[in-house]
């Protein structure tokens, strides 16, 4: 199913963020990511929704049934061609140095603490593809944690 | 001056004039109060459900009237709130605009599962359009007034004030100030848009000038925007017949040649039909819900949409539109009828179809009604709600219940008066009838207001007969009693091979309930008792209950069975025995 990003701007009041999760949860969209952060402006914050869904329809609606909130000041749809969409990980793994020294010239991420000669903590940014190609690679028996934001995005 | 007075100052000023509830340690500073300022007439209901329907009756029958009233309805934390819930979901399922009050405990215990404390901002968020939580004494006022503005701007709903006990004895601070005039409610996601735009009303007016067979749809945003008139102006000048939701009822007359009475699951067949055949729907201020629809993907698939709606998230929700105007009604009637682009066109050919429809049902109706006897020997619904009609000429008010009952009156009463039929619609709840005919009664006072019942919604919330007794509350209340719950077993004749479980069920002795509220009552079995019965509760001045034993074999006729297209229109009995009816 398509990837989406839904961008609103909504004012910073108790209940919102209950309001549009039950509005997910009444309508069944597939969420994945959901991230909320203040934006420029006092008093407002920026969600941005990643969801998969093929109809086009579905997703004017939830644009719609967000709009609809009094609290919702706009919500739109981020174009993937024309949008940043990006996440970080900081995650906690157990592998021997000269491995960890192989990904990292692949990755660039960057490495918070090295806790003994084989657990580290290392930081890394990018697309949702780029994190989830460095787990792949990785492999999950290395991952002690894994702390994922979800998506944030900017229109270019 | 106190939170609790501002509160009640504020609803003042919005000319609220009853207040419907039921007091508790919570909200009874607020009860005190109002009973010190007197300027309110507090009804008391026997329960909390009671108060929200009584209060959707005073915002829907008043709405055409010269002083448009919001209701009000109240209630104590916990149990006296959680009561609410369901004539609340109903409001917000009816667009029916309301403001529902709850006194909450003290902030100093909220969260600690204090003595009736329940999170009622959180039940209560899903089923209305807004919902408020004062913290301080300062906030209330002005709370108020923008719940009244969120719950009647737009696309109205009930809107919640939650507000602790505290807070509602606190004193406002010294340099308190509020000026109404002032008030600018911080909204800046609140859009509403009531003028149609240009561009879509042109090509709208080409569409109905082009179209061979329109069909206009009168939905519930007619009624709530007082448009009736407008809309059978633009039918009768470009000649296009109107079909009617449920809600759209009594927006124009009833009788009136270019009505195909309603449509959907029960409607007409010649509303059906016309809608299957038709190459344009133009509809206004409704929803497409799937009792209008059926299935979707079979639905007037050879016709263009015009959709007016002021909810943007209505348009393209069910049935994608060709042409879409997100504006009021009222406004978008307004230009369209008095756009000299638009042309009248005789459309003979599609009126003598549509006459054709008219024909299908009619001799099989129109015997049945004259018999008036169903297989059983009792008392058929359409051949009471056929004589009330006339006996009345189709001009008082009718406020069903929900059932078999409600589209009997919804099919076979002739309205006349705009904005006379006031139904649980959306949710379809059981007990709406008996307090909503009360909210009807006390701003519509000149009017005569029937309440219509089945044996089991009567009894859903017949203890708001208390009610009736203690203000004498001039209602007509007629039970339609089959001894079943009606429309649930017709499901079961037609798709359960006739299994009725669950819904044979014994009624108390009307007549002792009656007479224990000091209600007059009279009970109605036979065809010759008919008339003189409806004829007493005419001549009478107070509240009568009217029994009369109906004939559990009638079944309402076209259905088209849920989840069908229209195709799958039912109009015969016997009924074909069909598996996998869905509720
Ligand atoms: C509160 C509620 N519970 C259940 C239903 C489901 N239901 C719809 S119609 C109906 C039967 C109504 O029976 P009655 O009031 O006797 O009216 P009749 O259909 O017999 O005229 C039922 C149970 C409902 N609509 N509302
Ligand atoms: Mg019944």
């Amino acid at each position: 199913m398509k990837r989406r990003a839904i961008l609103a701007y909504l004012l910073d009041h108790p209940g919102v963020l209950q309001k549009v999760s039950m509005l997910i949860r009444k309508k069944m969209y597939n969420v994945d990511t959901l991230t909320v952060c203040k934006s420029r402006k006092p008093g407002i914050s920026r969600m941005t929704i990643t969801l998969r869904e093929d109809d086009e329809a579905r997703v004017s609606q939830v644009i719609h049934q967000l709009e609809k909130f009094t609290e919702v000041i706009s919500a739109k749809e981020l174009d993937t061609d024309h949008s940043y969409w990006r996440e970080a990980a900081i995650i906690k793994l157990e592998i021997d140095s000269t491995q960890l020294e192989a990904l990292h010239s692949e990755y660039k991420f960057e490495i918070l603490d090295h806790k003994n000669h084989d657990t580290h903590i290392i930081q890394i940014a990018g697309s949702t593809r780029k994190i989830d190609a460095f787990v792949a690679q990785l492999g999950e028996e290395h991952i002690i944690e894994i702390s994922r934001t979800g998506v944030a995005a900017l229109e270019k | 001056m106190t939170g609790k007075e501002r509160l009640l100052r504020a609803l003042e000023k919005r000319g609220v004039r009853h207040i419907f509830g039921y007091t508790g340690g919570a909200i009874m500073p607020v009860f005190d109060s109002m009973d010190k300022l007197g300027i309110f007439k507090f009804v008391m209901s026997r329960h909390e459900q009671g108060a929200t329907f009584m209060a959707q009756g005073v915002s829907r029958a008043s709405l055409s009237t010269d002083d448009p009233q919001i209701g009000v309805c109240m209630a104590t934390s916990g149990p006296g709130a959680m009561n609410l819930t369901t004539g609340i979901a109903d409001a917000h399922m009816d667009s029916v605009p309301m403001i529902a009050v709850t006194g909450q405990v003290a902030t100093g215990v909220i969260a600690t599962d204090a003595f009736q404390e329940s999170d009622v901002v959180g039940v209560m968020m899903p089923i209305c359009k807004q919902t408020y939580m004062p913290l301080e004494a300062d906030e209330i006022e002005k709370t108020v007034h923008e719940a009244f503005y969120v719950a009647t701007t737009g696309r109205p709903g009930p809107v919640l004030l939650d507000i602790p006990k505290d807070v509602l004895n606190q004193q406002v601070s010294k340099d308190y100030k509020f000026s109404l005039e002032n008030l600018r409610p911080n909204l800046p996601g609140f859009f509403y848009h009531p003028t149609p735009a240009r561009a879509p009303v042109k090509k709208a007016i080409e569409l109905i000038n082009r179209s061979e067979r329109p069909v206009i749809f009168c939905g519930h945003g007619v009624i709530g925007s007082n448009a009736g008139k407008l809309l059978q102006a633009l039918a009768e000048k470009a000649k296009i017949p109107v079909a009617f939701t449920l809600h759209g009822l009594s927006a124009m007359q009833a009788d009136h040649p270019l009505s195909l009475g309603m449509m959907g699951m029960h409607g007409t067949v010649e509303a059906n039909r016309a809608i299957s055949e038709a190459d344009l729907l133009i509809s206004f201020g409704m929803r497409f819900d799937d009792r209008v629809t059926g299935k979707l993907n079979e639905y007037a698939q050879n016709a263009d949409v015009i959709h007016v709606e002021i909810d943007p998230s209505e348009i393209d929700k069910n049935v994608a539109t060709t042409v879409a105007i997100n504006a009021d009604v009222y406004r978008t009637l307004h230009v369209l009828v008095g756009d000299p682009m638009l042309t009248a066109k005789p459309r003979r050919r599609w009126h003598a179809r549509i006459d054709e429809f008219r024909q299908v049902m009619a001799d099989d109706l129109r015997k049945e009604i004259k018999g008036g006897l169903g297989d059983e020997g009792k008392l058929l619904m359409k051949t009471i709600v056929s004589q009330l009609s006339d006996m009345t000429q189709g001009q008082d008010i009718v406020v069903p219940d929900v059932g078999q009952h409600q589209m009997m009156a919804a099919r076979f009463y002739n309205y006349q008066t705009p904005n006379s039929w006031f139904a649980s619609g959306g949710a379809g709840t059981m007990g709406a009838s008996l307090p909503m005919a009360i909210g009807v009664k006390l701003v519509r006072p000149d009017e005569r207001v029937w309440s219509i019942s089945g044996d089991g919604g009567f009894q859903m919330n017949m203890q708001e007969l208390g009610t009736i007794m203690e203000h004498k509350i001039d209602v007509k209340i007629v039970i339609f009693n089959n001894g079943y719950l009606g429309m649930v077993r017709q499901w079961q004749t037609l798709f359960f091979d006739g299994r009725y479980a669950g819904t044979p069920m014994l009624s108390p002795d009307y007549g002792q309930i009656a007479s224990a509220y000091g209600i007059p009552y009279r009970k109605i079995e036979t065809l010759d008792q008919i008339a003189p019965a409806i004829q007493e509760a005419i001549d009478l001045e107070g509240a009568i209950i009217l029994e009369f034993i109906c004939d559990p074999s009638e079944v309402i006729l076209p259905m088209i069975p849920a989840g069908g297209g229209f195709d799958d229109m039912i109009i015969k009995r016997p009924m074909p025995q069909k598996k996998g009816g869905k509720k």
